[in-house]
């Protein structure tokens, strides 16, 4: 349910007190200053008239009345202008028609001309009065629309929530005539937490057990009944039957509701002991409402992220999954394919036949077995289950090692270029070999077979820099920032080149564990290079 | 992948409680003329090697009831032959106990076939007393003469220091097996200064220099993250 800020009558709004803060001296002497205010105004203005009686006539004194009963209409309203006009009649008989001093009149034409200005007077005072109620109403709307404009801009604009509530707060000390506003969120489970408060900014000590009761109940505490339409007291200050025992509300309590459900509780305490009007009640009830709008975008906005997140998650894991599955079915699906055909074709099969195909499966095997390796390195790197052993070390001694788990014909493509007396990096040896090992066979399988690889190391301020370079078609641009992700796969590289979609993936990873980078450029006049850069050991520790 | 058969028929013994493994190994092995046992637990390869006196070990770490190191270590008390271990992770604390505990050398699972006949080659060929006691080793433009404790690189003299020159020694007397930093310094430095891991670091890295290439990369004394050092194999492998 959402709270209907129009009155139930549906009618104009019936000449109240105007509500906002600058205008409350206004609102006092309509109150209490109207009368002694028509009184004194009537009473001087007969005094300044007095010396002209005997210059001019009854009837032009009369006129002399009519607009100072008309600016008493407009400053106190119609009440105190009837009283001015009651008041001037009474002088204009006393002091201007004669016989002077007495309420008699001699002459029909006098009475018929005092009783027409009392008739004018109250006609005009009327519509005088009338006129600014209507101008202060129309006032109030425009001011009450400016303030629900300016929240929903906000509302729209602001990404901030914790902002929003607190203009919201602000503005409606400001605008609304409440002496302090709380802005609290929660849907019923667990303390309603404040999230901004504006004017006093000590709360009541009961303000958050009764924001737990709005939310628990949904139901507004303190709210004027829009039915009255008496002036006195609107607000309601009785606490819910019952409910709180001996608890009692100095304050508007109004859940923020949404189609979906509870998002908040608004608290407003008014200024003035006389509580909030209709007009405030109303306003109150509209920022609420676009409150509660405000928060339950923002809520959505957190669901629709954190849905997006979780769908992101699900369909890596889903890619990952289908990836891992291929990589580990496909040579499974050959070699058994290649075995389960040569048993069938029995002993019909030649033995050269059988040897080749023994040597499909075995590589098929190779590459199986290097999927699962490479799969459980990432897995515990990943999960950081593979703890690196920081020691200082040689990058040239972690190169040759790296070098000696190549096959001969491998490593006999590759030529190292390293300057003299680098520095040494603190590293996991074995995690950095591995690292080495799978780019320089990333550089020999995406290379022409027989041409050479090209290993250098230097040393720059505080880091020692390891290129790996070879000789093939290079990365285009647009997949340099893919070739480090699982299973990518370049488009250069033809058809499956055998490896497993994962040695750069588990070399970067290792790399990004040992605070280092690794990216990919183009080599000159072709082919990729690889960049490993590396803090250099007493730059900062040892 | 089919040479290598030595004239006399070696034995090898394989204690490894997984079936698959031991089948493969057992085809694998017979195919290049070697008798092979099998044997499914620690107890039982025991008994078998006093049994059958194998000319090597295949020995699992990760082993039923007796743990593939106690094996070794039990072994060890009275078999002289070369035990090659298996182990199933690289950074496995057991690999290095073992090699400690006198194991000869070790595969990480999986292992490819030609590695494995690589590594028993070598441990055959050291430990066959038919053998000629080796007096010197050549890998490239290496030669260390052991009788004379000459260092030549490229024919040029390598002026070593002794401590330098035993490190290299023992290295290429084991060439193309792991030889683990507490061997070395037990053996260059005394029993006393097994832990000393730091010093043998520095002397490996100066000797680095004298026979290594600058620019490039160790060709000779490779490491063995976590274990020690290895040398490289030398020409008498290469041609095999």
């Amino acid at each position: 349910m959402i709270l209907d800020a129009s009155p139930p009558g549906g009618g104009p709004n019936r000449g109240r007190a105007c509500y906002a803060p600058h205008m409350d001296w206004r609102r006092d002497i309509t109150r209490w200053g109207g009368y002694p205010l028509a009184a004194v105004a009537i009473g001087l203005s007969s005094l300044a008239f007095f010396p002209l009686r005997g210059i001019v006539s009854a009837p032009v004194v009369m006129l002399f009345y009519v607009p100072i009963i008309v600016a008493i209409a407009r400053v106190s309203g119609t009440k105190a202008s009837a009283c001015a006009a009651a008041l001037a009649f009474l002088f204009i008989d006393l002091l201007y028609i004669p016989p002077y001093y007495r309420l008699t009149i001699e002459s029909l034409p006098e009475w018929i001309g005092l009783i027409i200005f009392l008739v004018v007077a109250l006609i005009s005072g009327q519509q005088t009065g009338r006129l600014r109620e209507r101008e202060r109403a129309a006032l109030r709307r425009q001011s009450e629309l400016e303030l629900l404009n300016r929240l929903s801009f906000r509302i729209a604009s602001e990404h901030s929530i914790t902002a929003t509530a607190q203009y919201v707060a602000e503005q409606v000390v400001r605008v609304g005539n409440a002496r302090r506003t709380a802005l609290y969120r929660g849907d019923g489970e667990g303390e309603p937490r404040c999230v901004a408060s504006a004017g006093d900014t000590t709360s009541a000590s009961n303000e958050q057990a009764l924001a737990q009761w709005v939310l628990t109940a949904d139901k507004a505490v303190g709210y004027p009944s829009l039915h009255e339409e008496s002036e006195e007291h609107p607000v309601a200050t009785v606490p819910p039957d019952g409910a709180l025992p001996g608890v009692t509300a100095d304050a508007v309590f109004l859940p923020l509701q949404t189609v979906q459900g509870l998002e908040g509780v608004f608290v407003a305490q008014p200024a003035s002991e006389s509580g909030f009007g209709q007009d405030e009640a109303r306003l109150l009830v509209s920022v609420a409402n676009l409150t509660a709008a405000a928060f339950e975008r923002e809520r959505l906005a957190d669901e629709a992220a954190h849905t997006h997140a979780l769908r992101e998650t699900d369909r890596m894991k889903t890619t990952l999954v289908s990836s891992v599955s291929h990589e580990l079915k496909t040579p499974l699906a050959a070699a058994t394919a290649r075995v389960t055909g040569l048993i069938d074709e029995g002993a019909s099969c030649d033995s050269e036949r059988v040897r080749t195909e023994l040597v499909a499966v075995s590589e098929d095997l190779v590459r199986l077995d290097a999927s699962i390796g490479d799969l459980l390195d990432l897995s515990r790197l990943e999960s950081d289950a593979w703890r690196p052993n920081l020691v200082a070390e040689d990058v040239s001694d972690v190169l040759g090692t790296a070098l000696s788990r190549l096959s001969r014909h491998q490593a006999e493509r590759i030529t190292f270029s390293l300057e003299p007396d680098l520095p040494p990096v603190t590293v996991d040896f074995s995690q950095l070999a591995r690292a080495f090992v799978n780019l320089m066979e990333n550089a020999l399988t995406y290379s022409p077979a027989g041409s050479p690889v090209t290993v250098g190391a230097n040393a720059t301020a505080g880091n020692v820099i390891i290129s790996i370079e070879d000789r093939g078609p290079g990365v285009p641009d647009a997949e340099k920032p893919l070739v480090f992700d699982k299973f990518f796969r370049g488009s250069t590289s033809g058809a499956s080149p055998g490896g497993t979609g994962l040695g750069l993936a588990i070399a970067s990873e290792i790399v990004r564990s040992h605070d280092g980078t690794l990216t990919v450029e183009d080599a000159a006049p072709r082919g990729a290079r690889f960049v490993m850069t590396l803090p250099a050991t007493g730059g900062t520790s040892d | 992948m089919t040479e290598g058969a030595p004239e006399r028929h070696a034995r090898i013994l394989v204690i490894d409680d997984e079936e698959q493994i031991r089948r493969a190994l057992k085809s694998v092995l017979q195919a290049r003329h070697y008798d092979v046992d099998l044997a499914a637990s620690a107890e039982e390869g025991i008994e078998l090697t006093a049994e059958r006196t194998p000319d090597a070990i295949i020995l699992d770490l990760t082993l039923p009831s007796m743990s593939g190191l106690e094996a070794c270590s039990r072994l060890r008390e009275w078999y002289e032959g070369p035990i090659l271990v298996l182990s199933v992770c690289s950074g496995d604390a057991d690999k290095i106990a073992a090699l400690d505990l006198g194991a000869d050398d070790y595969l990480t699972k999986p292992f490819s076939t030609g590695e494995l006949l690589a590594r028993l080659r070598a441990l055959l060929r050291r430990a066959s007393p038919a053998g000629s006691p080796v007096n010197e080793v050549i890998s490239g433009d290496l030669r260390i003469d052991f009788a004379r404790r000459l260092v030549t690189l490229r024919g040029a003299h390598v002026k070593l220091t002794r401590i330098e020159f035993e490190i290299l020694a023992l290295l290429a007397r084991n060439a193309g097996r792991v030889v683990t930093s507490s061997m070395l310094l037990e053996n260059v430095w005394g029993p006393e200064y097994v832990r000393d891991t730091q010093t043998l670091r520095v002397h490996v890295s100066h000797l680095r220099k004298k026979i290594e290439t600058p620019g490039d990369v160790p060709r000779f004394v490779l490491t063995e993250p976590s274990v020690g050092f290895r040398f490289a194999e030398t020409d008498e492998d290469r041609s095999r």
